[in-house]
Parts: structure tokens; C-alpha cells; sequence
């Protein structure tokens, strides 16, 4: 299992078995904190609690000195060390103690009990396979399926959830019998009894007061709660990075870096030889302006195949974001001067950057006044194609519909309702599902009746975020053994971004106070900018460099054979697309998921 | 006969008159209603009229008053507008009676008495808590660089009164009062789970709800039973009540609401510690200008928490009365509950010795201080 995951973590190995041997630990380490002394696993003084850990606590070294003023004897800096006497305080309450991105186990050797914790947004990964011999947990899907013997059989639910949305949600995986720990939850296994105990400690929960406030407070606060943010995941004892695509989130995360640095930070961006290339002069200009040492790469058409087909089948589970090649490629450039990076993760979805939220609520209004049948025939009208993009997206707005139903084809492209020609046999009793749209219902707790902006960021906080975001942007830095921290995802920014009213941080264009915020540090037009992070030229590719891969699926692909696609269908995306249509939403999803099966599958 | 009512109306006629200008009064309850109330009451030499703002329940309280209030009427849900018919009403109100000395209680009637002093020579003295300096500076600079004197309640709020403009030398620093209970509980109830009280307004974030309710389950992982009693109401009630229920706290938080001074008292004279780990918001707001409310729990036996930052600094001695800690930190601020709600030896030390020193915090020695200021601006 350890050997499965060596790209995670190339400096060290270590296991531990506890005497009964009831449980064994095993860890790869990328060495950040206290890189000579915090070899895994990692046990208190008298070896009766050990612990492995997966990710960086930031708040570590403030911990142990408040830990040794207790009396409690460190031998490292590690912050795995931190865990373990941090439990002997607080057992599985220590979660509320800690600040930054993680994964851990503990193993409690006097009580016979094992706690699986997964950090608040899902930033590191965390799976579990129950079975006959007991329990068995990774930082990777994969690392579980390789030690089961025998490769496990696809969950074809999660399959027809991955087509609809493009990832596939927690707690499911795309194989039966592993699933994932959600972010924010505490798992405990007591191991004398053989009992699991599953319980969240933290969830995002959009809840704003009032409008009570001046603009100018929220901002200063956004400010005040960003700089401390950056400067806890500052803390590391080797050179920190910053990917920086031009856009609002990361240009504001650049400047707090650079302002709370001694020396000029790194600066890493990605951009293409096709399609639109003014990001990369976007964020040459950020750069200039704050002085930092800047790179650059060039995504060229060339190389654009190698790297897809490396990233996606390399891939735990499949994973239709394209975003992930460049946050891949940008990876591999930052690690070649810097272990560590900061990104602006989370911010569209905390602070409203997201345009959709805006045309969300302007149907929910539209429902209000317009009868339903006036709006379907409305609709109707505006879908028809001479109209043009803009009505069509009106067309969305007035449709009668749940919002719901509305939001889940918004961030899809419509994608479920071609499921009918698009599924093979093999996956067409699921081709009326409605398992994607019934996995967003238990993220919307405390929302009832007609769905607004509130509910949404919500919902995106809690299912696009973790599944999809930071799954891509963990992997993408792993597979380059580069650690990627996000400042935006402080559970005190993020709980102070919760507690901020939807009509205000979507005013103008949308992320109302971070623009605000980064007005200290730039004139104003370029805090207008919309947003622009590593947009990718998906559709461009498909018509030329990915072209034979596509082609390879169609003939020779795993997806196709065994019928969980339809080959006509495939062949007919592909011509059309080739025609000037723009079929990327359809054989985008089914590319990732063909290459990343021919991997699993062992066809490749 | 005549000789002794002679007397007595000379000494009345002879009594300097100060015109006290205050948006904040009781019968609405907080800090400066409370502190513009003593602080009147306790005037010796001076006669004091007080003009505020109108209030359902003001009759009745008016009329257990020794000196005049005169009331302008509320502008329900447009405090600009109340703000300007207060300053309009305290015009009339000195053109009427022509007084030796102003007391602007808040910096929002300062143009009046800014006016009055202009044009009728009325010197005035200027008092100063800390939010308003932030939240409306260019009124701060106008009112701190025409006074005659301003009155700070702390350290803090003298710092910031000089940053806006305020010439030192002519800042007295004169710290609030704090009402004795009639009977403080020495003996805090043994049995009953042990509780932490904090009291103010849920409206201002920097008053810290959020990072105690952060350190809440680090609490509770140490002492099982721990109740946290919140009293106050506000805007952010709502948010902090949602954010204790994501959090699983449960049962441990209890949100009150606004409550009568009576079950107020009742709670701090249960309470086993009061926590309110206020913070210097961010930018160029301002913070906790003092805390009354900090030697009102002192008052009642009960040892507090505070942050380590601002007026709190002023009234709360870190080791003797309470524990200072950084109000950022919910670690820090666990880790302090903690120690109080276990340690009985230390939580009646710190009780002890704050009950012993709010002595020393009058309204009388407050108001005589304040009076001084006023009689010496008139000569």
C-alpha cells in the first residue's frame, strides 16, 4: 500500500504495528516542517499513541509551545508529534485545536481505538474500505484498491454521477465498498468492539446576519482575516510559491505574500499557444507590479496530449475538470524551485465569484412575478437559435423549474439529459437517474422553500469544492510532489465569508470584497477584471492534438467495449464537434473517463 | 427664619447650570446610557438638565429623576434624523436656559455644542469611548479639537482620541463607575454545571461571539458539563446561533436574548466565569473602549476573560482580576476557561481581589472627577 503512493510523499517511508497487531500504519512523506526529524509514523513517550499524518498543520508550532508549557516532551518540530500529544488533551476533540489542510490517523493503543479525521473543505483526501479483515484507510483510492488483491467492481451509480456532474461525490467513490470520509468529519473505530462512529465536527453554513455593516468594515475585516491567513500557511521551513493567474483571488494572495515576505516571492502561471493568451500578460503585469520573480509556461499543442493522457488516467478517479492539465502543468513548473505553493482555491465560492448565483436569483425573482405558463412559452421562444447565446441563457432563467434542477444543469452543461443516447448497456438503467441531482439535497440543511444565492454557495462549498476543486488541485500537486496551500480556505475567512450577505458580495461584478480588498493594493480597473483563472482551450484540443486520443476511444477505449458508452453516440459528438459545434461538455467527460478506465482497467 | 430660605436660594441661584447633551439615556439599556445617567446624578456643585431622546417607558423613569430631562421625540428607524432633532432640541433647550457649561456625552451632539460655544461662549467638554473615533472620524477630529476638555475612559481611548486630533494635555482620563449589586453571592452554587456568561449586544463582531464559540469544544473536551449563557440580542444572533449547531455544540449554548436587569443579575450571580474576549477590529475601527460590563461581573464575585488588547486592558488587571488573553486565539481563550472552571482556588482569588478593587470604581468618584473637569473650564 505505502509503495502505491510513493509520488506522494518521495522523502521518507516508515510503518508501525501495534503489539496485538490490530492495525499497522503505513506513511510516504513529502518532507515540509522539520524535514530531518518528522519520520511517520509518530508515537508519544511512552508509545501508546501514534499517529500519521497527511497535509500541514499551520498552527503546529504555536500548539507545541503551548503543549510544552503543559509539561508534554517534544523530540521534532513535526507537526505529527503535535497530534499525538495534542490528543492526549483533548482526545478527538483536538480537531478544534487545529488550523490547515489534513488527513490523519491516530491510534490509541490503550483504549484499542482509531481516529480518522478529514480537514474542514476536503483539502487532503481521505478513503475507507470496510471489510472482513477490519478497516483499511489511504490518502488514495488507489493505494486501497491495489492492496485489496483483486481489482474491485465499478459502483455504477457513481458512475452515472461522474457523467452527470463531472466528479463524483462524496461519500461515494467510483468503486464499490471504499468510500471517502467527508471534509469535516471525525471517524472513530473501536477496535475491541469492531465499531465505526461517523460524526461531522465543522460544516460550511451560509447563515449572514442583517445587512448591518458598512462596506468599508467588511472589506478591512476580508483583509484583516486574509493576512493572518497567509501568514499561518507562510509558516514552513522552506521556500513558499504562489500560482498566480492574474484574477482577483490569486493577485490578492500575491500581494499579502509579497507584503508579509522578506524576499520576493516566486511566481508561477500557465498559458496556451492557442485560443486566448492575454492571461499570461495578465498576470506578467501582476507580477511586475509586485515585484516578484516570475515564470512561465507555455501549454503548447504539442505536448498537450502527452500530458492529458498522463494526468487523467493517472487520476484516482475519473475527474472531467480540464482545469486540471494547466493546475498540473504550473505544478510541475513551481516544483522545480518550490516545495510549497499558495493558490486562491475557494474563493469564488466563498465569496461570490461565481456569475451563475447572480442569474439564479434573477429567476427565483422571475418565478414571482411571471405565471408558469407564460414563462415555459417564453422560454420556448427565446431557446430558439437564431436569438443567439445571451436569450438562450434568459431562455434558463424564466424555464419554470426547480432551482435546483435549474443550478445542477447550469454547472453541467445539461449533460443528464443526453444520458439516453449517450449510455452504452452496460450503464443505461441509470440513464434516467436522478442520483446526482439527489446528492445535492443533504448539503442544503437549513434552506427550505425557493432556493437563492445563500443556498447555492452553500451547496458549492460543500460538493463542487471538495469533489471537484480541491480533489483536482491535491492531485495535480501531488503527482508533482508539490504541496498546495489555500489561504481562502481558513476556516476564519470562510466563516466570516458565510456570515456576509449574498447581495453583498455580489454586487458589481461579484467578489465585492475582495476587489474592494485589493484596491489597497492596486488603482481600480484592474480590481474590476472578471474572472479569468486558468481558463482552458478544452474544445480547441479536441479538435486537434486530442483528436487521436478520442479516436482511440472510439475504437480501442475500455469505456466504449464494455458498454457504458455509446459508440454511435461518441462517433456522432465527435463529427459534430469537428463541425464547428461545440461538443466539449460531452466528450471532455467521456475522454477523462475512457482514459482513467483503460488505467483501472489495465488496458492501458 | 428668613435667614436660613435666603441661604438656600442663593445657594441655588449660585449653583453653575451644566446642559447635558446625550443620544444614549435610560431607560435604554448599555454602557453609556448607564454612564451619562451616573454621571449626571452625581453632579454636587453643578445643576445638570439632560437632553435626550424620547423612549416609551421614559415617563416613568424621568420621574424618579432629581434633576430636568427634556426628551425630543424618536425618529423611528432613521437615527440621522433623530440625531439632528436632538442637536435641534438642545439648541432650544440652551437658548432657554442659558448654561454655564455643556457635557456632550457622544461626539454626534458635539456641532451643538461646538455651536453654542461659538456663539454664545459656552465652554464644553467633550467625553469619548472608542468605536465612535473610528466608525466616524472626521466628527471625532471636529469634536476633539474644539472642546475644551475631553473626558477618555482608558488608556486606549486616550490614544485613539490623540491620534484624531485631540491635544494631550487637554484629555483627563476619568474611568467609568460600576453599580454595586445589593448582595453579592460569595458562594457560587457547587452543584449545576459549570457556566460562562457573556453579556453585550450581538451586533459588533469584534466582540468576539465567534472565537468563543470556536474554543467552546475545546472546553467542553475538558470540562464535560460546561454551559455557555449568552444574554444580548442583535443582528448577528442568528448567524452565531447556526454557527453553534454546525459546530454539534448543542445543548452546551444557550443564547438568551435580551433580558430584565433582574435575571441579568441572577445570571452573573450564577456564573462561574464571565468571557468576552473582545478584539481590535480591523482597519481604522475601533474596539472595546473600557468594558464596564467586565467590573460588573467583578462586582458579583464572578473572575472574567477578556482579550488583551484596548480598553479591557484598563479594567481588567491580567492575574489579579481576570485573565488577559490574546482574543484571537480561541486556544488561548479555552485554555483560560479551562483553568478558571477547574481550578476553585484560582477563579476565588481573581474573584476576590476584582471584587476588592471595583471598590475603587465609583460613580460618585467618577462623576466628581467629571465635575471638576466641568467647574474647571468655566473659570
Amino acid at each position: 500500500m505505502n509503495a502505491a503512493q510513493e509520488h506522494r510523499g518521495p522523502d521518507d517511508e516508515g510503518t508501525y504495528e501495534d503489539p496485538q497487531r490490530r492495525i499497522s500504519l503505513g506513511v510516504r512523506r513529502l518532507s515540509i516542517i522539520d524535514v530531518a526529524g518528522g519520520h511517520q509514523p509518530l508515537s508519544n513517550e511512552d508509545g501508546t499513541v501514534w499517529a500519521i499524518l497527511n497535509g500541514e498543520i499551520y498552527n503546529s508550532p504555536a500548539l507545541q509551545e503551548r503543549l510544552r508549557a503543559r509539561g508534554h516532551r517534544f523530540r521534532s518540530r513535526a507537526d505529527t508529534e503535535t497530534l499525538v500529544h495534542l490528543y492526549e488533551e483533548y482526545q478527538e476533540d483536538l480537531v478544534h485545536a487545529l488550523k490547515g489542510m489534513f488527513a490523519f490517523a491516530i491510534w490509541d493503543e490503550r483504549r484499542g481505538r482509531l481516529l480518522l479525521a478529514r480537514d474542514r473543505f476536503g483539502e487532503k483526501p481521505m478513503f475507507v474500505q470496510r471489510s472482513d479483515r477490519g478497516l483499511s484507510f489511504a490518502s488514495e483510492l488507489s493505494a486501497l484498491v491495489g492492496a485489496s488483491g483483486r481489482t474491485p467492481d465499478l459502483d455504477l451509480d457513481a458512475m452515472d454521477m461522474y457523467m452527470v456532474l463531472g466528479y463524483v461525490p462524496g461519500p461515494r467513490t467510483i468503486v464499490q465498498g471504499i468510500e471517502q470520509l467527508l471534509p469535516g468529519r471525525l471517524l472513530t473505530w473501536d477496535a475491541r468492539e469492531d465499531v465505526i462512529d461517523v460524526r461531522p465536527y465543522w460544516s460550511a453554513r451560509r447563515s449572514p446576519p442583517a445587512n448591518h455593516e458598512a462596506e468599508e468594515e467588511l472589506t478591512a475585516e476580508t483583509l484583516r482575516l486574509l493576512e493572518q491567513s497567509v501568514a499561518g500557511t507562510l509558516v514552513s521551513d522552506v521556500p513558499v510559491g504562489i500560482f498566480l493567474s492574474g484574477g482577483v483571488d490569486s493577485t490578492l494572495v500575491a500581494a499579502l505574500v509579497a507584503a508579509a515576505s522578506a524576499r520576493a516571492p516566486e511566481t508561477f502561471t500557465v498559458g496556451y499557444d492557442v485560443g486566448q493568451v492575454s492571461e499570461l500578460a495578465e498576470a506578467r503585469k501582476a507580477a511586475d507590479q509586485l515585484g516578484t520573480v516570475h515564470h512561465e509556461l507555455v501549454i503548447d499543442q504539442a505536448s498537450v496530449a502527452r500530458r492529458v493522457s498522463v494526468v487523467l488516467s493517472a487520476l484516482d478517479q475519473p475527474l472531467a475538470d480540464p482545469a486540471v492539465i494547466p493546475v498540473h502543468a504550473v505544478s510541475e513548473l513551481a516544483r522545480r524551485h518550490v516545495k510549497v505553493v499558495v493558490g486562491g482555491e475557494g474563493a469564488d465560492e466563498l465569496f461570490g465569484g461565481y456569475p451563475r448565483y447572480r442569474w439564479l436569483i434573477r429567476s427565483t425573482q422571475v418565478k414571482r412575478v411571471l405565471p408558469e405558463r407564460c414563462a415555459a412559452l417564453g422560454a420556448r421562444a427565446l431557446a430558439f437559435p437564431p436569438f443567439g447565446a445571451q436569450s438562450a441563457r434568459l431562455a434558463d432563467v424564466i424555464a419554470p423549474q426547480t432551482t435546483r434542477e435549474r443550478h445542477l444543469d447550469w454547472v453541467t452543461a445539461r449533460r443528464r439529459y443526453a444520458r439516453p443516447q449517450m449510455y452504452g448497456p452496460a450503464l443505461r438503467s441509470r440513464a434516467g437517474s436522478e442520483a446526482a441531482l439527489d446528492s445535492l439535497a443533504p448539503h442544503l440543511d437549513g434552506f427550505s422553500g425557493e432556493l437563492g444565492g445563500d443556498a447555492f454557495m452553500q451547496l458549492d462549498q460543500r460538493h463542487w469544492l471538495p469533489d471537484d476543486v480541491l480533489y483536482k488541485v491535491d492531485r495535480a500537486g501531488m503527482m508533482n510532489s508539490l504541496e498546495i496551500r489555500t489561504p481562502y480556505l481558513a476556516r476564519e475567512v470562510a466563516e466570516f465569508a458565510n456570515s456576509v450577505q449574498a447581495t453583498t458580495h455580489l454586487s458589481g461584478y461579484g467578489k465585492k470584497l475582495l476587489r474592494k480588498a485589493l484596491e489597497t493594493y492596486f488603482p481600480k480597473e484592474r480590481s474590476r477584471r472578471r474572472k479569468t483563472a486558468f481558463r482552458v482551450p478544452g474544445g480547441h484540443w479536441l479538435r486537434g492534438p486530442l483528436l487521436p486520443l478520442l479516436e482511440h476511444q472510439l475504437d480501442g477505449g475500455t469505456l466504449v467495449q464494455e458498454g457504458f458508452i455509446d459508440r454511435e453516440f461518441l462517433r456522432a459528438s465527435m463529427d459534430r464537434h469537428a463541425g464547428g459545434e461545440d461538443r466539449t461538455s460531452i466528450l471532455w467527460p467521456i475522454l477523462a473517463a475512457g482514459l482513467w478506465l483503460d488505467r483501472y482497467a489495465g488496458h492501458s | 427664619m428668613a435667614g436660613p430660605l435666603c441661604g438656600a436660594l442663593v445657594t441655588t441661584w449660585a449653583r453653575p447650570r451644566v446642559l447635558v447633551i446625550t443620544p444614549d439615556f435610560p431607560p435604554v439599556k448599555g454602557g453609556i446610557q448607564i454612564l451619562s445617567h451616573r454621571i449626571a446624578s452625581s453632579f454636587r456643585m453643578l445643576e445638570p438638565t439632560v437632553v435626550t431622546v424620547d423612549h416609551p417607558a421614559a415617563e416613568a423613569f424621568d420621574r424618579m429623576q432629581t434633576f430636568e430631562i427634556v426628551r425630543v421625540r424618536r425618529q423611528p428607524g432613521r437615527r440621522a434624523f433623530t440625531t439632528l432633532a436632538l442637536n435641534a432640541g438642545a439648541t432650544r433647550v440652551a437658548l432657554r436656559d442659558r448654561p454655564d457649561v455643556v457635557l456632550s456625552t457622544h461626539i454626534v451632539v458635539s456641532p451643538t455644542a461646538a455651536l453654542l460655544r461659538r456663539q454664545l461662549g459656552i465652554p464644553f467638554v467633550q467625553y469619548v469611548y472608542a468605536k465612535e473615533i473610528g466608525a466616524k472620524p472626521q466628527l471625532a477630529r471636529f469634536a476633539l479639537t474644539r472642546a475644551d476638555r475631553v473626558v477618555s475612559i482608558s488608556r486606549y481611548t486616550t490614544e485613539l482620541a490623540i491620534a484624531a486630533g485631540a491635544p494631550a494635555d487637554r484629555i483627563a482620563l476619568i474611568s467609568p463607575g460600576v453599580d454595586a449589586p445589593a448582595v453579592t453571592r460569595t458562594d457560587r452554587p457547587l452543584d449545576g454545571p459549570p457556566t460562562v456568561l457573556t453579556i453585550s449586544r450581538l451586533e459588533d463582531r469584534y466582540k468576539g461571539h465567534d472565537v468563543m464559540l470556536r474554543a467552546l469544544p475545546l472546553v467542553r473536551a475538558e470540562v464535560p458539563d460546561v454551559r455557555w449563557h449568552v444574554i444580548g440580542d442583535g443582528p448577528l444572533r442568528q448567524t452565531l446561533e447556526d454557527r453553534a449547531q454546525a459546530l454539534g455544540l448543542g445543548d452546551s449554548v444557550q443564547f438568551l436574548g435580551r433580558v430584565s436587569d433582574e435575571a441579568r443579575d441572577e445570571e452573573l450571580a450564577r456564573a462561574n466565569a464571565f468571557c468576552m474576549v473582545s478584539r481590535l477590529p480591523a482597519g481604522r475601527f475601533a474596539g472595546e473602549g473600557f468594558g464596564i460590563v467586565y467590573l460588573e461581573a467583578n462586582a458579583h464575585g464572578v473572575p472574567v476573560v477578556a482579550g488583551a488588547v484596548g480598553g479591557a486592558t484598563d479594567a481588567v488587571v491580567h492575574g489579579e482580576t481576570g485573565l488577559l488573553v490574546d482574543p484571537q486565539d480561541h486556544v488561548a481563550v479555552a485554555d483560560a476557561l479551562v483553568a478558571l472552571l477547574r481550578d476553585r482556588d484560582l477563579a476565588e482569588r481573581l474573584a476576590r481581589a476584582g471584587r476588592a478593587r471595583v471598590e475603587g470604581f465609583t460613580w460618585e468618584a467618577a462623576g466628581g472627577l467629571v465635575e471638576a473637569e466641568l467647574l474647571r473650564v468655566l473659570t
